[in-house]
């Protein structure tokens, strides 16, 4: 019941965000300099074609109608046509996200498995060489940009050694994608029990995730040390300790009260990467919606990076819904 | 000084970061001087060349010189960050200011404070990289809107740390007192919100001009900032994009380099300054002199 009346009050800010996401997206759509219409038709056109494109596209009406017709073409999923693609930008991002979200999932993932163990062992050894490493990876995590850091993974994997897949998408040329469900071919390829073209996805998935996992675990580090410092400082864990618990119970209990602080950096690094990742996209030619909406501003194609936002922004409304789930999960407090 | 000296004897990677600033800020004003060729003109004899004497850093695929790209570079990186930087805390702190001092302060002043937070949100809830792409493809490409993008996405960090600031420091007696003899609202934040609160603020001001360095750079790697011929970081990144499969690393990997090591350096410093704008934490941090 608590968890029901929870979840409404969130649903209730949910709303109001949606609505601000996209009247933002419109503002941002009116600040573009240039009649609209006259950049459809060229500098040649007469002026009875353009007040006729201009009463087609509702440039006629007055700036708060034109609001709720754009309003209710983005909330009945109609995102206007990308004339690179020619193809609705609904369609075109939808078959593009998963790829994204492939890639950011698996790499935060990863960033998760090297990143708490380390920020752990770094909080309870406070004088050993893991705490100072772990200080300074955060530093220089941070300060890397993680394009040019993928770059240097291709070099030394690819054209070096020869290890890595090529950098040239989510497949090889050769091989089909599975049949979509998800649209990961990650997930899908393990569905279809097809362990030839998933090894080739985890061949190419490999060295992006290496490099936005490698990048994104220094937050991590930094955000489980600080936390257990602090747990390992607080009253219950030394009452834990008065009590004779063994270390192993005492460092489970304190990592167990971490989790919120974790939850939250690791939510933060999510929302940041679904348009973040754009760049490791790039290098990799991966194919995702960022690459997509970059496309699209380099050639003017302003419905593809209008649709990104908007639902990039959407998407960081559910990521944050889930995390305020998950928070209810692991914090007792809040079910009273 | 005399403290910053003794905060960095003990602390080396510090003296480092502070030291590389410093020696970027010289390289970038006597960069006439000290680069051997001209960043902007292609030799098409020298193309690809690797690195040797004649080109340190070697040359890229026009024959540009890859070590003199890279120091021209710091001018412009290094402006866009700070003038992207100065902005928003400007606006940002003014902004922060007056929303934390009239929050919950009569109707109309709380409507408008409830306004710019909820407003807040919604900037933020879109992804930073993206939301800057889109201000860029906006304004048009140039280096104003880089400056205006940067600037624009970093303000409500800003906002929020001069709020909380605001809301604490508008309890103080002194400002009380200050209220009391008379003082106008907007003086008094000038006068004694502001100051007051710097402390945070400055720690995240050098962090920040980092963070904007990178930005910058990812906005030119991605093709949405600087442009080619122009020496600068992140370009230089792309344009070397081609060659690395083939095994010519040079002309991504030093300007790569350079730029991680300016960030990293404005990471130290940032660092050293949260425990140095603090008194507490900074008596403690030399008291052993």
């Amino acid at each position: 019941m608590a968890l029901l009346r929870y979840i409404g009050r969130r649903l209730l800010f949910v709303l109001p965000q949606l609505f601000g996401i996209v009247a933002v997206s419109f503002f941002l759509l009116k600040m573009i300099p240039g009649d609209p219409a006259l950049l459809m038709l060229g500098p040649l056109a007469s002026q009875e074609a353009i007040d006729e494109i201009r009463s087609v596209m509702g440039l006629d009406k007055s700036l708060i109608e034109q609001f709720i017709i754009y309003l209710e073409r983005v909330l009945s999923g109609d995102l206007g046509t990308s004339w690179q693609t020619t193809k609705p930008v609904m369609e075109d991002l939808l078959k593009r996200f998963p790829a994204t979200m492939e890639l950011v999932t698996l790499s935060l993932l990863f960033a998760l498995i090297i990143g708490i163990p380390i920020g752990i062992l770094a909080s309870l050894l406070k004088k050993s060489i893991i705490n100072k490493f772990s200080t300074y990876y955060g530093l220089l995590a941070g300060s890397l940009p993680d394009f040019w850091l993928g770059l240097i993974f291709i070099f030394v994997f690819y054209t070096i050694l020869g290890w890595a897949a090529a950098p040239m998408g989510r497949l090889d040329l050769g091989i089909l994608p599975p049949t979509v469900v998800s649209g990961s071919y990650f997930i899908d390829s393990l569905i279809a029990g097809d362990w030839e073209t998933f090894g080739n996805v985890v061949a190419h998935l490999t060295l992006p995730v290496l490099t936005l996992g490698l990048i994104n675990a220094g937050p991590i580090i930094k955000m489980t040390q600080s936390t257990m410092d602090r747990l390992l400082e607080s009253d219950h864990i030394r009452y834990a300790r008065s009590c004779g618990l063994g270390e192993f119970q005492i460092v489970r209990r304190a990592f167990r009260n971490s989790l919120p602080s974790v939850l939250t950096i690791v939510s933060v690094l999510y929302s940041f990467l679904i348009g973040g990742a754009v760049l490791v996209e790039i290098v990799f030619s991966w194919g995702g919606a960022g690459q997509y909406a970059l496309s699209g501003v380099l050639n003017a194609d302003i419905n593809p990076v209008m649709g990104f936002v908007v639902w990039s922004a959407i998407l960081c409304l559910v990521l944050y819904l889930i995390v305020d789930l998950l928070y209810f999960a692991i914090d007792p407090r809040l079910r009273d | 000084m005399k403290v910053l000296y003794l905060y960095c004897k003990d602390r080396p990677l510090i003296g480092f970061g502070y030291f590389f600033v410093f020696f970027l800020v010289i390289l970038a004003i006597f960069a006439d001087l000290i680069c051997p060729w001209p960043p902007q003109t292609a030799n098409p004899d020298d193309y690809l060349q690797a690195p040797s004497w004649r080109h340190l850093f070697g040359t890229d695929e026009t024959g540009m010189d890859i070590f003199s790209r890279c120091i021209y570079s710091i001018r412009l990186d290094l402006s866009i960050a700070f003038l992207g930087t100065a902005v928003s805390a400007i606006v940002g702190t003014a902004i922060g200011a007056l929303v934390g001092y009239y929050e919950a302060r009569g109707r109309l002043k709380t409507v408008f404070s409830s306004f710019t937070m909820r407003a807040l949100d919604v900037i933020q809830s879109f992804p930073v990289f993206v939301f800057a792409i889109a201000l860029v493809a906006i304004f048009g490409q140039g280096l104003y809107s880089i400056i205006a993008a940067i600037a624009f996405v970093n303000m409500p960090i800003y906002v929020r740390l001069m709020r909380t600031q605001a809301l604490s420091i508008r309890q103080m007696r002194y400002v009380e007192a200050a209220y009391l003899s008379g003082l106008s609202d907007v003086r008094l934040i000038i006068k004694h919100i502001v100051p007051n609160s710097m402390g945070p603020i400055l720690s995240h001001l050098s962090v920040n001009v980092g963070w904007s360095v990178l930005l910058a750079a990812a906005l030119s790697f991605a093709g949405a900032g600087v442009e080619a011929p122009t020496p600068e970081w992140g370009s230089m990144i792309a344009v070397g994009f081609k060659n690395i499969v083939t095994g010519q690393w040079w002309p991504s990997t030093f300007p790569g380099i350079v730029l991680g090591l300016t960030v990293f350096s404005f990471a130290l410093i940032g660092a050293s300054v949260e425990v140095l704008a603090d008194p507490v934490r900074r008596r403690a941090a030399i008291a052993k002199y």
